[in-house]
């Protein structure tokens, strides 16, 4: 190890320990008992039943199902109005620190909050409602389309698409300052047209970066637990709210199912992450 | 660490290691207070001077601003007061929290100076940390106040059927009420028969929220008790060949009436608030109370409109008891003792139920307390929209043992949520 090693080592010493104590520790007694072991309920004999009793439930593969659907189709609305108002965004024009702030802005806000707001707007009595109700499109609130507790999971993916655009689109306003105008400069002064230099030069510059805030966008909506308990349909419901369901069960004998529920949301995002960054530096060598 | 081989030795290990460390860690931090811990030989002069100046991490339901203010505006300065004691309300959203933090340190072997000293607790919790021997026992006869608690009555000694055996305080009583607009709705159905037939007539103007919610719970209860024509078999432990006869008849009034529920029966609502807010919203025509005084507060909070009333159903409806347990490795269960003892106190519970405090009726058994404090509590006012005691105690039924509830969770979720 160089003095420069050593030194980088020493400094980031605190913050290993913490989430090695931390979140791998968490991991391993989470792993502990999904494989049944428990020995404080009597369960002493490790083995892979939770496992099994997950895997032979529909409702969780319906879960699992709806888990990906919601964060796929989220992450991809998202990804397509980010890269849209961050190429406008770069370009300068009169008002553009105004837009700018009011595009980050609701970084800041929680999720729970913003989930409540989508309840006060969407829901059948809501404020859009309430609206139709006074411009006579409406007699009932139950005539309101039900865009929240809804089979689409409509008020899930509002929300995270309101949550997740000025996340990518942020990340990837700061690519495209530090990728620059001068490959964009080239392609016109070769003759492509604003079309090929967007699809051509931009879009393929930015791809790399892109992917991996959706990555980061994706494993959150995937392993997200509020926003689907708050706006989701009671049956069928997403992966991380039927893992609660089983960790606050009184039967204590279901902790270990909702154990292995976990392990299988980390494992899932694990992979997939693992094969979206194969992906995106495959990309960025091309 | 060996935790990499999945073999039953190196897993065991791996735990028993983690355990080890948690204890030691554990015995140190509370050495010094091993010897003040030990509350099964004190008498109560004893566990008032080991109290003095501790304080008491009190885990309970932090929903309601009226009840967080009871606990800390008033308990508090009291009990700081007369005993020198703390009271530290620790807010969480379902008493399960308190349960999973408690098994936590009980896995962690810490079986002493453990950071729960107070829960408030019934049913199912109870049953679940009695079983896990996660609770104080055996504190209630050295409390001068248990004098005002009558255990003869089935209602206080039984907690959803499962025997307190003096592992638990009762603190209040509750009791379900059907909530409804007296604008929309002038003659509410009276019976619950009554009720599932009015829901078919009005398609999407009622509902119940989704089980294991406690109020939806208590909706199911009724139907079951319906569909049995009695109560009296679900009192004893559960009963396979009982359940077999009643459950396919629940499950299809509760199928039959689906299409007429709000959304179709499609979703329900997470919980008592969310259905409160559907019924203030004028999405459906009744809600569900578990405490029938909260009426009277939501109207007066603005909740429910001020034509909001409330009623029991012909044949009764369920009611059950709440009570605070103490855990079993609590670090200051000397001064949680003398806490309980003041929350049965007719002071605290007179306090308790006075409407703009809390109302909720009290614990305590009104013949065994002074005759000016029985007075007073005849004396209280209530809300007009709130249901009287008369008519509560008239249609008072008891809870099912708490072995019936998970195969109804279960069922429901088989066979009415999924169909």
């Amino acid at each position: 190890m160089t003095g420069q090693e050593k030194k980088a080592f020493i400094l980031l010493l605190p913050v290993m320990l913490v989430i090695g104590t931390l979140f791998v520790g968490g991991l391993l007694l989470g792993l502990l008992r999904s494989f049944n072991y428990m020995p404080v309920i009597g369960l002493d004999d490790p083995s892979l039943d939770a496992y099994a009793r997950v895997f032979a439930n529909d409702e969780f593969w319906t879960a699992l199902a709806l888990s990906l659907y919601i964060s796929v189709v989220s992450t991809a609305i998202a990804t397509v109005l980010a890269v849209a108002s961050a190429l406008v965004l770069r370009e300068t024009f009169k008002g553009k620190r105004i837009v700018t702030f009011l595009f980050q802005l609701n970084l800041t806000i929680p999720h729970v909050v913003g989930a409540v707001a989508i309840l006060l707007l969407l829901s059948q009595s809501g404020f859009l409602a309430r609206l139709g109700y006074f411009g006579g499109l409406i007699e009932r609130p139950s005539d309101f389309p039900a865009m929240v507790y809804d089979d689409w999971y409509l008020g899930v993916i509002v929300q995270y698409v309101w949550k997740e655009t000025p996340f990518i689109g942020l990340i990837t306003l700061a690519i495209l300052q530090s990728v620059g105008a001068d490959y964009e400069a080239v392609a016109q002064s070769l003759g492509a047209n604003r079309w090929r230099r967007l699809t051509q030069v931009v879009l393929p510059l930015i791809a790399p970066g892109v992917m991996r805030a959706q990555i980061v966008a994706f494993a959150f909506t995937f392993g997200a637990f509020e926003v689907p308990y708050l706006l989701g349909k009671t049956f069928p419901t997403v992966l991380p709210v039927l893992a609660y369901q089983r960790y606050t069960d009184v039967d204590l004998g279901l902790r270990p199912e909702a154990m292995a529920m976990g392990i299988v949301i980390a494992a899932v995002s694990t992979v997939l992450i693992l094969g979206y960054m194969a992906l995106s530096r495959r990309l960025g060598r091309t | 660490m060996p935790s990499t081989s999945l073999s039953g030795r190196g897993a065991r290990a791996a735990l028993t290691s983690i355990a080890t460390a948690g204890a030691i860690i554990a015995g140190i931090a509370t050495a010094p207070l091993a010897q003040a811990d030990d509350v099964a030989a004190m008498n109560w002069d004893q566990l008032v001077a080991a109290g003095k100046g501790k304080t008491v991490n009190w885990y309970m339901w932090g929903g309601s601003a009226k009840i967080n203010a009871y606990v800390s505006d008033w308990v508090n300065p009291q009990m700081q007061q007369r005993y020198g004691i703390t009271v530290n309300r620790v807010a969480i959203d379902s008493t399960v929290d308190a349960v999973n933090k408690v098994l936590g340190e009980k896995e962690a072997g810490v079986t002493s100076g453990g950071s729960v000293d107070m829960i408030w607790i019934n049913g199912r919790n109870f049953q679940t940390m009695k079983q896990a021997g996660m609770l104080t026992c055996g504190y209630m006869e050295k409390m001068p106040n248990n004098a005002n608690i009558n255990w003869q009555d089935p209602t206080i000694a039984f907690d959803f059927g499962i025997p307190v055996d003096g592992c638990e305080t009762p603190w209040g009583r509750a009791q379900m009420v059907v909530v409804y607009d007296k604008a929309r709705t002038p003659n509410p159905p009276t019976s619950l028969e009554g009720l599932l037939a009015w829901a078919k007539a009005n398609p999407g103007r009622f509902t119940y929220p989704a089980l294991p919610d406690f109020t939806g719970m208590f909706f199911v209860k009724h139907v079951l008790y319906h569909e049995a024509g009695e109560y009296k078999p679900f009192i004893g432990g559960f009963d396979q060949t009982v359940f077999d006869g009643v459950a396919p008849k629940v499950w299809t009034t509760l199928r039959e009436l689906e299409p007429s529920l709000w959304r179709k029966g499609e979703t329900y609502p997470t919980d008592r608030a969310a259905m409160h807010q559907l019924f203030a919203n004028g999405e459906v025509d009744f809600t569900l109370a578990t405490h029938p005084d909260s009426v009277g507060s939501d109207i007066e909070s603005g909740t429910f409109p001020p034509t909001t009333g409330s009623y029991v159903l012909d044949g009764g409806t369920v009611g059950d008891v709440h009570y605070v347990a103490i855990p079993f490795n609590s670090a200051n269960k000397a001064a949680a003792i003398v806490l309980a003892n003041f929350l049965i106190s007719p002071e605290a519970q007179y306090e308790k139920s006075r409407p703009e405090v809390w109302g909720v009726r009290t614990a305590l058994d009104l013949t065994r307390v002074p005759a000016e404090w029985a007075t007073k509590f005849a004396n209280l006012p209530r809300h007009p929209a709130v249901v009287d005691d008369a008519a509560l105690a008239r249609g008072a039924l008891p809870q099912p043992n708490s072995e019936w509830i998970k195969p109804l969770e279960d069922g429901w979720r088989e066979e009415v949520l999924k169909k």
